[in-house]
């Protein structure tokens, strides 16, 4: 098993393609965060309908990704290329984001909303001064998820198009080239890695301290 | 201060009311014990008081308005809340925590940090200790009064108290209810309490209401409920140590024979009691010096005589 040394001999390649995954990848979430964590706060207020959402969060979340993208490659003005691997990875990140904004709104304890109401906050001063700080360990988890799974997906979009490192995989398998399918994988892993490391870093900036014996972090004091 | 007139709540699914046409109202620094069995709904009239329940009927009245006629948020601001669970902010330190309100009245900085000092120490905690740490470091005690003080922190002249010191252990307990009366004097509040502790009632009770599935049994002062209990619920609420408890909120010189001179056959100078002191200390002072009759004092100056005969006939009348 030699993959370190496909990865030298293939620099410029593997680069490129590194390159091409991780902007996916980033782009991807700036977008699913944006669009699924507002949807999950407008969603979390009414039960009923954050069940429902969740619920066609999780049935799409069962489609298998290589028909997702072909599905969509075939709608007109999507075809080949990003558009359409955005707009899929997007719909993927849909379930686990959305279950986590809404999982952790729930979670909040009832005794401290009750005590804001009663102290004379405003329905959205409870949701961004209560309810949102102390969902963010819950709704980070399901950042950090996202991250992962859609890091793993990202290499299904080179079927449509994209020249990532899903590539590798893809000709290794054909070609019947171990070592560049593990050398494929291991970069893979280690953008998800990365990503995942950077993601608990901003979750330590932005969660309080005082959250953090709920995670394991032990009662100080 | 505050009046409910006929205020009735029946919550969806419910067979009988929670609330049934209760009507009480609560003078100015009071502080006034709503006390019941759980389900007893003296909670929700509580509730009922900042608006965090709705009445199906009859009207509440804070200072005279209509709170139906106020925003809610508003009023909520202007009434200080404690509740059992505490209720503390977890992501937020003890400084920020009691900041809550003077910060949603747009106070500006230095002044609430300067009034988030003060409260800190006036409840009897280290503001420099205690303000940058958050609550899952402080003991249930502790908490309790970070509850105390952020309900204080704009100084509403009216509180709701929901079991405040329920949560703690019996000595913690017994040490936040005097603390709190001591405070009391000084704040002046007025105050509508929640427990089902007839003895905290008792304790910390200007004025008692009783209530029974919802619906209101007895008002009066705690002695007056003692010495006249409407019926047979308030008394077997009460317990079987009434005469002791009335004893407790007797001044010996209610029931002294007054006099200005020594008699004899008192014990020495231990056995003394002050008129203000209840009945109960002399009657400890009698059981420990294993004495008849005890001298009463004003200050430095003998005014009267208590005896085990004067105890037992007091005791006699009113509660037999």
């Amino acid at each position: 098993m030699n993959f370190p040394g496909f990865i030298l001999d293939n620099t410029a390649l593997v680069f490129e393609y590194t390159i091409n995954h991780i902007s996916l990848v980033v782009t991807v979430l700036l977008f699913s965060l944006a669009l699924w964590i507002t949807a999950g706060l407008l969603v979390s207020c009414y039960d009923r309908l954050s069940g429902a959402v969740i619920g066609l969060g999780s049935i799409v979340f069962c489609i298998p990704s290589i028909s997702l993208f072909g599905f969509f490659m075939t709608v007109p003005g999507l075809g080949l290329g990003r558009r359409t691997a955005v707009l899929v990875l997007v719909i993927y990140a849909m379930m686990p984001l959305v279950r986590s904004v809404v999982m952790g709104i729930r979670s909040v304890d009832k005794a401290v909303v009750d005590a804001g109401r009663g102290m004379g906050m405003k329905p959205l001063q409870i949701l961004f001064k209560i309810q949102v700080p102390m969902a963010w360990p819950a709704v980070f988890a399901g950042i950090r998820v996202t991250v992962v799974l859609i890091t793993g997906i990202a290499t299904m979009a080179t079927f449509i198009g994209e020249r990532n490192l899903g590539r590798l995989i893809h000709q290794g398998i054909t070609r019947g080239d171990a070592d560049m399918i593990i050398a494929g994988a291991v970069v893979v892993s280690l953008i998800a890695l990365l990503l995942d490391y950077i993601m608990g870093r901003i979750e330590k900036k932005i969660t309080s301290p005082g959250l953090r014996f709920q995670s394991g972090g032990g009662a100080g004091g | 201060m505050i009046r409910l007139d006929h205020i009735t709540k029946t919550f969806p699914d419910a067979v009988r009311p929670a609330v049934d046409q209760v009507s009480f109202h609560v003078n100015k620094g009071n502080i006034c014990i709503l006390v019941g069995p759980s389900g007893c709904g003296k909670t929700t009239i509580l509730r009922m008081i900042n608006r965090l329940e709705e009445p199906d009927g009859g009207d509440v009245l804070v200072d005279g308005r209509n709170v139906r006629e106020m925003d809610p948020s508003a009023l909520r601001r202007t009434i200080g809340y404690v509740i059992q669970q505490i209720g503390l902010l977890p992501h937020r330190t003890i400084e920020q925590n009691v900041a809550l309100v003077p910060e949603l009245l747009k106070w500006p900085r230095g002044k609430i940090r300067e009034r988030t000092m003060d409260l800190l120490a006036m409840v009897g905690l280290e503001p420099g200790e205690v303000g940058h740490k958050y609550p899952h470091q402080l003991s249930g005690g502790q908490m309790q009064r970070v509850g105390v003080a952020r309900a204080l922190a704009a100084d509403p002249p009216i509180m709701l108290m929901d079991e405040p010191f329920g949560a703690v252990d019996p000595i913690v307990r017994v040490r936040l209810q005097d603390e709190f009366l001591r405070l009391q004097q000084t704040v002046k509040k007025t105050i509508c309490f929640v427990t089902h502790d007839i003895n905290e009632a008792i304790k910390m009770g200007d004025f008692l209401v009783i209530l029974k599935q919802g619906r209101l049994v007895q008002t009066g002062s705690p002695l007056e409920i003692l010495t006249r209990p409407a019926d047979d619920f308030v008394l077997s609420l009460l317990g079987d140590d009434r005469g002791v408890k009335i004893l407790d909120l007797t001044r010996s010189e209610s029931l002294m024979t007054p006099t200005d001179t020594l008699p004899e056959g008192l014990c020495g100078n231990g056995c003394r009691v002050q008129t203000v002191q209840p009945v109960k200390i002399a009657l400890e002072m009698m059981m420990k010096n294993n004495a008849d009759q005890i001298g009463v004092w004003r200050g430095d100056e003998i005014v009267g005589r208590l005896s085990w005969n004067d105890i037992k006939t007091h005791v006699n009348r009113v509660s037999g």
